[in-house]
């Protein structure tokens, strides 16, 4: 018995496995998008790769089942370098924190390129100090690559002044050979303070975040002024992501396409021909003929605006002297005469660009709005200075940004593994321009140079009770699920409490009463109500009890508390479940019961002249119970589809419903962890009825 | 001699097809039970053969004067709460479920999703339960291995797993019946099939050295018939069960195709409000069409017990 339950118990964990393998690889494969189901359908793919990052999701999937049943935590604490704990809060959140040497602990922020750390005091309260010390040097073998690799953009790179491209490189051979020389970290460390110094003393701290509000103007420019939008469109055309794009945008292409036209209609009926037509041949996925069409348009413009219209996209591509560049071309008259059909665009233009500028540049920004409004009166010498004191600005402010940035990637990348305050373990890097996406609540997504560029989130895994975070909601799968679990097992409860005796009881008495009325009414009434879908016997009952005669709620609601705190809203639910069950029950045991009336012990015994009800009782019921218990058991496989569908149609928050909102939402954690339970309630069930099989049948023995 | 003389009229006697199958239907007949779900199995597919004809309606067309109206001369069962007509959905939905399986906007096949689930199932299931039980051995153990495994899978998390998966379309749905099917059957076929590889005819079939392929399903399938089409009508009714779970919980066929699940999950939220109908109506349809179908197997495997 033993040894036969030892066998049944391994096989149901190889089983267990095998589903947990099937389930993580059928979600796996599944089409749809979690990214976008939790954050929007407007994510860049930027957003969407960070997202997947955050969560783990970017992982090879033989790493992230491994992950999932053992935890990431042990994996977390040997990259931090210290033990990682899960403590619970008093307000009962779950948080991961380090533990420090001496038993502190502690969690890690970054606030510009500065390391917070948060150190928990006894009393759950938290206490900030800086703790930059923690950084460290990147590994020297891979700084030395990208640098290099840098040093090379560098030289070609035309936005800083050869002076300061000069000053830069030579900080940054020396920070070469450093790096190639010198060993260990405080050494390191040590020998690059006075080049990192250097370049530091390079940064201008007045621009930083300027480059990000030019980038925000350009996309301003680009959306309200749609000569500008030309131009963009047609790089866009000619890109290779061309292919890529969606209806909508093409769509929004055509609309802005049309309205250049209409913009450039008095002046030069012919361009607006030209992009109108660009615009059909959109609309028609003909890309190739709108660009050659396109190309054409973006030439006269040009010549029209004097390059004006390449501002915009220029900015956007961080390229400030050919911003500047064109702002110049407009003030000189050889190449702009400014003549009617100029005049009639380029005021408009002017001033649409010096508004978008109010953020980025102030002085930048009302030069050209003097500028626009000297070209609207007229005064076309005033205008043309004003735009070449722009033109001197913009160069001015370019040269700074691009030496700053410059500067700045030429130092050695610091990096650093802590835990952050949502539960990862994160790899945080500092210098080398990389940019990253990360999510703030409450903000929206920041693009931040200097930030994480590694997750692992933590968890403790399958195998030590933690599911891991439901996508969908942010909290621990665990908790939601153990609350759900128990309302279920409160509604199976009660059903099945209600179903046994009652259906066991009328199964006999059918089964005594074989082909008589009262069999074929009980059979065939419970037959009926066996095969009804649960959704429509819950209609029924829902209309009758709620709706006409309006004795108990039609739908559940109870919010936090548990299920027993409104008996009355079970009614219904129970009554579905029960239902459903019964006629099954009722008919097994009816064929049971007919079975066992029929075997020549029976016979022999009331030959014996045994009273009948003495024959029942003692001989007949025993055995006439047995089939019907283990049935049930393999039953309840069926059962638990019975109570998703109950659940679903009463709104009961119990774990099926949970199961199906997590499977259409594709929420990987809570459907693999939701799934692990239902299985096991599965197979422990079979289990459990071939043990009570052996106990009640002691013929039967396994080996 | 004598006995050659008795016997020899017998044989003569054997009765013609048209006799045998009449003598079918009488024992058909000679249950109540199987009759009543004969009946309402035979509206049910009447009405979906000639859906166009009994309804001016098209199922998807809406009538804005009338949203969630009670039966009326115009509706005959009311309207659903984008006004439209329950009659045409509920017969057009019937379609789907017996008569036609749309596999894309212009092309469909005759017979529904449930039985085309149904017939999959059938086909993959007897495939393996024939393999095991004729083939025995490792085929057998291997065989049973991912039957019990795919037994412990709770159903439900099945299909919820396997829509999720594959996504919701009549086809997918066929998939899904299929696939939740196979255990059952595979079991129930390589039963049979334990049983009917030890007769004498088998073994003959063996010494004249037929492919095992052949003699599973030659000489072993058409012999195991009976309990095999008894449980494939009992299959039905459960596809037709589950077809409509399915749509309840919105992993049916995609709206705005006329599904009897799906029906009920829109026409539930207006129930409490006072229009009861959308709901109720196709809860009916689904009850007594798989209610009918349990009545005629009963019936008939209750009489076939009878007879043999």
């Amino acid at each position: 018995m033993a040894k036969f339950i030892i066998r049944r118990l391994l096989l149901m964990l190889l089983t267990m496995v095998l589903v947990s393998l099937a389930v993580f690889l059928i979600t796996e494969a599944a089409p749809g998008n979690v990214a976008r189901n939790v954050l929007g359908i407007q994510i860049t793919p930027a957003q969407e790769a960070s997202f997947l990052d955050q969560n783990g999701l970017d992982k090879p999937i033989y790493e992230r089942y491994f992950s999932w049943l053992f935890g990431t935590d042990w994996r977390a604490s040997m990259r931090v370098g210290l033990p990682v704990r899960r403590i619970t809060t008093e307000d009962g959140f779950k948080e991961w924190w380090a533990v420090k040497e001496d038993g502190t602990l502690v969690r890690w922020q970054l606030e510009g390129e500065d390391l917070i750390a948060r150190l928990r005091q006894p009393d759950g309260s938290v206490q900030t100090e800086l703790d930059n010390g923690r950084w460290q040097v990147k590994d020297p073998k891979v700084e030395i690559a990208r640098l290099e690799a840098y040093r090379e953009e560098l030289l070609s790179n035309d936005q800083v002044r050869p002076e300061a491209r000069q000053a830069i490189l030579q900080e940054l051979d020396q920070i070469l050979e450093i790096l190639g020389t010198v060993k260990g970290e405080d050494a390191l460390s040590a020998a690059l303070v006075g080049p990192e110094g250097s370049l530091e003393a390079m940064v201008d701290a007045e621009v930083a975040g300027t480059a990000e509000d030019f980038q925000a103007a350009a996309d301003d420019i680009l959306q309200t002024d749609d000569l500008s939008r030309v131009v963009e469109i047609y790089a866009t055309l000619s890109s290779e992501s061309a292919d890529a794009l969606e209806a909508g945008q093409l769509q929004t292409m055509v609309r802005q396409l049309g309205n250049a036209a209409k913009m450039v209609e008095e002046s030069d009926p012919a361009l607006a021909q030209d992009l109108q037509q660009a615009g059909e041949q959109i609309r028609g996925d003909d890309f190739q003929a709108a660009n050659q069409v396109l190309a054409g348009a973006v030439t006269t413009l040009d010549d029209m605006t004097g390059s004006l219209v390449q501002f915009a996209s220029a900015l956007r591509a961080d390229d400030y002297q050919a911003a500047a560049a064109s702002l110049a071309r407009v003030a000189d008259p050889a190449q702009v005469p400014l003549d009617e059909a100029q005049l009639a665009l380029l005021p408009g233009m002017v001033a649409e660009i010096g508004d978008s500028l109010e953020d980025a540049s102030e002085p930048l920004a009302g030069a050209l709005v003097q500028a626009a409004e000297d070209l609207e009166t007229g005064a076309l010498d005033g205008a043309r200075s004003a735009l070449d004191q722009a033109a001197q600005i913009m160069s001015d402010t370019g040269y700074i940004i691009a030496r700053s940035e410059s500067a700045r990637r030429a130092r050695v990348v610091r990096t650093f593994w802590g835990i952050d305050t949502q539960d990862h373990a994160v790899n945080w890097e500092k210098g080398g321009g990389e940019e990253t996406w990360i999510f703030i609540v409450g903000t929206g997504w920041m693009a931040i140079s200097g930030g994480p560029t590694d997750y692992i989130p933590l968890q403790k895994g399958l195998l030590r009770g933690d599911p891991g975070k439901s996508l969908r909601t942010g909290r621990p799968v665990a908790d939601l699920l153990f609350t759900r679990l128990r309302n279920s097992l409160v509604l199976a409860g009660i059903a099945f409490a209600i179903v046994m005796p009652l259906a066991l009881v009328l199964g006999l008495i059918a089964g005594l009463n074989e082909g008589k009325m009262l069999d074929r009414t009980l059979s065939i009434g419970g037959m009926m109500f066996s095969v009804t879908p649960e959704f429509a016997t819950g209609i029924f009952l829902i209309l009758i009890f709620a709706f006409w005669l309006e004795l108990v709620p039609g739908a559940t609601v109870f919010g936090e508390d548990a299920p027993w705190t409104r008996p009355d809203m079970l009614v219904l639910p129970v009554l579905t479940l029960t239902l459903i069950e019964l006629g099954y029950v009722l008919r097994i045991t009816r064929a049971s019961m007919v079975d066992v009336m029929k075997a020549p012990y029976i016979r022999t015994a009331f030959l014996k002249g045994l009273p009948y009800w003495r024959v029942v009782t003692k001989h007949a019921i025993r055995n006439a119970l047995m089939a019907p218990i283990t049935v049930i058991m393999l039953h309840v496989n069926w059962l638990l589809g019975g109570i998703v569908v109950v659940e679903v149609i009463f709104g009961y928050p119990g774990l099926g419903s949970y199961l199906l909102d997590s499977a259409l939402f594709k929420d990987f954690n809570a459907i693999e962890g939701g799934a692990i339970i239902l299985v096991a309630v599965a197979v422990g069930t079979q289990l459990l009825a071939d043990v009570i099989y052996t106990f009640l049948n002691p013929r039967i023995r396994y080996a | 001699m004598a006995v050659t003389e008795q016997a020899a009229p017998q044989i003569a006697e054997r009765p013609s097809r048209l006799r045998s199958i009449w003598e079918r239907l009488s024992i058909l007949f000679a249950s109540r039970t199987a009759v009543v779900g004969l009946v309402i199995i035979l509206f049910w597919v009447i009405v979906a053969t000639f859906a166009p004809l009994l309804t001016p309606y098209t199922p998807t067309e809406q009538d804005y004067t009338a949203q969630n109206a009670a039966p009326s001369a115009q509706h005959i069962l009311g309207t659903d709460s984008l006004g439209r007509d329950l009659w045409s959905r509920l017969i057009y939905g019937a379609r789907v479920v017996l008569v036609m399986l749309p596999i894309s906007e212009t092309f469909w096949l005759p017979g529904g999703v449930a039985l085309w689930g149904v017939a999959l199932g059938l086909l993959l299931g007897a495939t393996l339960g024939l393999m095991g039980g004729y083939l025995g051995g490792w085929v057998d153990e291997v065989v049973m291995r991912i039957l019990d495994a795919m037994m412990a899978f709770p159903v439900i998390l099945l299909y919820m797993i396997i829509i999720a998966a594959i996504g919701a379309s009549a086809t997918n749905v066929v998939l899904a019946i299929a696939i939740v099917g196979i255990p059952g059957i595979a079991r129930l076929v390589r039963s049979l099939a334990l049983d009917i590889r030890t007769r004498d005819y088998i073994r003959a079939a063996e010494l004249r050295g037929e492919n095992p392929w052949y003699i599973m399903f030659v000489e072993i399938l058409p012999n195991a018939r009976g309990p095999i089409i008894i449980d494939a009508m009992l299959r039905v009714g459960y596809a037709i069960f589950a077809m409509g779970t399915l749509g309840f919980l919105g992993l049916g066929l995609p709206p705005p195709s006329p599904d009897w699940g799906s029906m009920v999950a829109k026409g539930r939220q207006f129930i409490l409000s006072g229009s009861p109908w959308a709901a109720l109506w196709p809860s009916i349809a689904i009850a007594s069409l798989v209610v009918g179908l349990n009545l005629f197997a009963d019936g008939l495997r209750e009489e076939s017990l009878r007879y043999q």
